[in-house]
């Protein structure tokens, strides 16, 4: 792994370059994990083809006593794929991040934790600074919700037959 | 387990305890089968879909 600050930094890309960066925390109930290496495989497919560089990657176990475990990728010996995206990890998540994150899981529960920068929004963010726009709010809209608005629509059509 | 000595001793990036999202509690509300869901939100996000909006 590397520095953080030489990780977002350097590689002749400055602060103003970066992409908006996510992160995502995927939790595996125990006894319902079926890891085969798909998503691996996919998020290897995304880096190698531009659209995101993983920044971290942390393995977080809830203890049934409800105490946590956090595991580096690194630590892992069968990595299959992973093993190019570790050697390019930096730790950005902090030791307190780790409470954070495992908050929402279920005792017994292993979750994935991923952090990314969209590297495709990057040029699109960079040109809207450069015209002197400002991000005034960012968010993702979950399918379901979108399922409830069209569910709730058609229910106000129906409503006025 | 220990974690990298990069993340002990900095200030976080999280901020606050990450609660469960919300879509997975709505995930498992009975409903619509998952494919016929799908097909009800390729509708509505296909290019030229106009006449339900409501403001």
């Amino acid at each position: 792994m590397t520095d953080i600050t030489t990780e977002l930094l350097n590689q002749d890309r400055d602060l103003d370059s970066l992409g908006p960066v996510d992160y995502i925390v995927v939790e595996f109930p125990a006894g319902a994990s079926n890891f085969t290496g798909e998503m691996a495989e996919e998020l290897v497919a995304l880096v190698d083809a531009g659209t995101i560089r993983v920044i971290d990657i942390l393995i977080l176990t809830k203890n049934e006593d409800g105490t946590v475990e956090a595991m580096e990728l690194s630590e892992i010996e069968e990595l299959g794929p992973l093993r190019a995206i570790e050697a390019q990890l930096a730790e950005l998540l902090a030791e307190e991040d780790v409470a954070n994150l495992a908050a929402a899981m279920d005792p017994g529960s292993t979750a994935g934790v991923v952090i990314w920068e969209n590297l495709w929004a990057a040029p699109f963010g960079s040109a809207a600074r450069r015209s002197g726009g400002q991000l005034l709010a960012t968010g993702r809209i979950p399918i379901q919700a979108i399922i409830a608005s069209i569910e709730a629509d058609e229910a106000h059509s129906t409503e006025g037959d | 387990m220990p974690l990298g000595p990069g993340r002990v001793g900095r200030v976080g990036v999280i901020g606050h305890p990450v609660a469960k999202t919300a879509v997975v509690a709505k995930a498992v509300t009975p409903g619509p089968a998952p494919v016929a869901k799908t097909a009800v939100v390729a509708a509505a996000v296909t290019p030229g879909r106009a006449g339900r909006r409501r403001i």
